[in-house]
């Protein structure tokens, strides 16, 4: 089944074609350009270059979030027109699943950062212990010192000696992590540090061969945290 | 003749709406999701708020769209949506789920500018409309005023120096406790109202050219307020009356004025605003004794609709005017 992998989420604007576990093609870009102009060029210079259409696709993959939330909609709006005008079904993958993918057949404990403004980081915990990502925790926004004192609380009761933070949550506080957590952090190089859209396809894969799709109406993005004004009027999701 | 059918999308504000539109005439499907009650509690429209909506909502107004059409997704033959001007974040997820929309079925993507679409409203609706002609184009971003030498052909001949009309209108709507949108919470106490006992300025009326400025008498209305309120003789009603009457008159005054100077048999209004019901009827009046003719959209069309957009597309369409897949929104204004 031919996968085609869309992550607009981070500054990263990623594109995969995978065939069912096998990367065909993938596109990386880590630059300044904005993803609403390079996004769909993108998809067509995939689909052009690897001889496809979107009828032989058997699914989009997106990541949903947590991430910029404008970058969340341009990814989302691109999925959902995709799939409606294919009929091809859509899967959402959350953005901090694909990060945390990026470490395998790890004893570490694995927590994915990413940058939210406001000195606030985006975290999830995970193991890694198997190819794929094991989720332990939900979705949070916390500042990297919250996130830090967690992670190390968690790993401390799972047993797990080390720790690999990764995600562009990492960079900006690099130092005040090196710090606290000395010789029990471990982390990846730098090709495994941001989201690949080949992972997100991989995951996505995993789901799609259960036929565990997304309804493409009714999918949303995971912002984690509420709208500046509406937690101003102090209020749940509208 | 062939028949061009096109899908149009917009989402530049606090609608999300679809529709498709036959040879930009036609209105087969219109669609339209309003956040207005979700603003309301903001006391405006709040960006982030309306870009959530709009990504929750695009695809099933889209789908709604064709179903209300009777017609399959490929049976169209473009695809038109708003790229300018409006909310950045609320363009983009119209945007996106367009280019994506319309490279999914093969067909051909067109960029309409919203004030463009607003003017095309008048078309949708009256066939017949004589060149050239003066068009009012006033919404709560914009206030200009344009000389159209045929349909999509415009020059502009002056606009806002600040605050849009509808801007002033949303503004002291607040100001006066009255809610929002502005608009019409300042028509609904107007009615209420006496203007003429309370006096605001006409701004810019004694100008030859075609500029406007409403921040100036937005701010004389709130001075007067306070005033009349220390003297404990505020009454909201005439007060929402002469202000509703004050930027009336300048609007309609100017624009009779443009048709004179430059012989236009017609005059058109478009925008938001142009539902509002004293400029309706001063325009009608004014038109009639100057022997112009006047058109305006009916009520569902001068607010935000996506068959304005569709319908404009088609003038792209029938001259090849498509837009690249890299194609991004603009949150100003094109020229016109
Ligand atoms: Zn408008």
């Amino acid at each position: 089944m031919y996968i085609l992998a869309i992550d607009s989420a981070t500054p990263v604007a990623g594109l995969a074609l995978l065939n069912d576990e096998k990367v065909i093609r993938e596109d990386f870009i880590n630059f300044k350009k904005t993803h609403s102009e390079t996004l769909m060029p993108g998809v067509d210079r995939i689909m052009h270059d690897c001889e496809l259409t979107l009828d032989q696709l058997g699914a989009i993959a997106v990541t949903i979030g947590p991430g910029s939330f404008t970058g969340l909609r341009i990814g989302l709006a691109a999925a959902k027109g995709l799939s409606m005008s294919s009929g091809k079904p859509l899967i959402g993958i959350s953005t901090l699943d694909v990060l945390a993918g990026n470490l395998v057949f790890s004893d570490n404990l694995v927590c994915p950062l990413l940058n939210a403004r406001k000195q606030e980081v985006y975290t999830a915990f995970y193991e890694a212990g198997g190819a794929y990502p094991r989720r332990l925790t939900q979705d949070m926004a916390c500042s990297p010192q919250e996130a830090a004192a967690r992670a190390r609380e968690l790993a401390h009761r799972l047993g797990k000696p080390n720790i690999t933070l990764l995600g562009d949550g990492f960079y900006p506080y690099e130092e005040y992590y090196r710090e606290y957590f000395r010789e029990d952090l471990q982390i990846v190089p730098g090709p495994l540090m941001l989201p690949r859209a080949a992972v997100l396809g991989s995951l996505a894969w995993q789901r799609a061969r259960q036929n565990d799709f997304d309804d493409t109406f009714a999918l949303r993005p995971v912002y984690v945290r509420l709208s500046e004004a509406e937690y101003r009027l102090g209020k749940g999701a509208l | 003749m062939k028949e061009t059918l096109i899908l149009g999308i917009e989402s530049s504000c606090d609608e999300t709406a679809a529709a498709i539109v036959k040879n930009g005439r036609e209105v087969l499907a219109s669609v339209i999701n309003s956040q207005i009650s979700i603003h309301q509690q903001f006391g405006g429209v709040v960006p982030e708020v309306a870009s959530r909506k709009h990504i929750e909502n695009i695809a099933s107004v889209v789908e709604t769209a064709f179903l209300e059409a009777g017609l399959r997704h490929d049976e169209i033959d473009a695809v038109a949506v708003t790229n300018r001007p409006g909310l950045i974040g609320a363009l983009l997820v119209g945007l996106s789920f367009a280019k994506a929309f319309a490279y999914g079925l093969g067909k051909p993507l067109i960029a309409v500018d919203h004030l463009q679409g607003h003017i095309w409203a008048n078309f949708l609706e009256h066939p017949d409309i004589s060149f050239p002609a003066i068009c009012l184009v006033v919404s709560g971003g914009h206030t200009s005023l344009l000389l159209m030498e045929g349909p999509g052909q415009s020059r502009l001949l002056g606009e806002t120096r600040d605050d849009a009309a509808g801007e002033a209108f949303d503004k002291v709507a607040r100001f006066l406790g009255l809610g929002y949108p502005g608009g019409p919470a300042i028509q609904k106490a107007a009615q209420q109202g006496t203007a003429g006992i309370y006096n605001l300025p006409r701004v810019f009326l004694d100008r030859e050219d075609y500029e406007f400025s409403f921040s100036g008498l937005k701010t004389a209305a709130m001075n007067l307020w306070i005033k009349q309120s220390r003297k404990g003789e505020a009454r909201v009603e005439d007060m929402a009356a002469e202000f509703q009457a004050a930027l009336v008159e300048v609007l309609v005054e100017k624009t009779i004025r443009a048709a004179k100077e430059y012989k236009a048999p017609s005059i058109l209004m478009a925008g938001g605003v142009a539902a509002n019901q004293l400029l309706r009827q001063l325009m009608t009046i004014r038109a009639q004794q100057e022997g112009r003719q006047l058109f305006y959209p009916s009520l569902g069309l001068c607010t935000d609709n996506a068959a304005m957009i569709a319908g404009k597309a088609y003038l792209d369409y029938v001259a090849d005017n498509f837009a690249p897949l890299h194609v991004n929104a603009h949150p100003g204004q094109n020229s016109l």
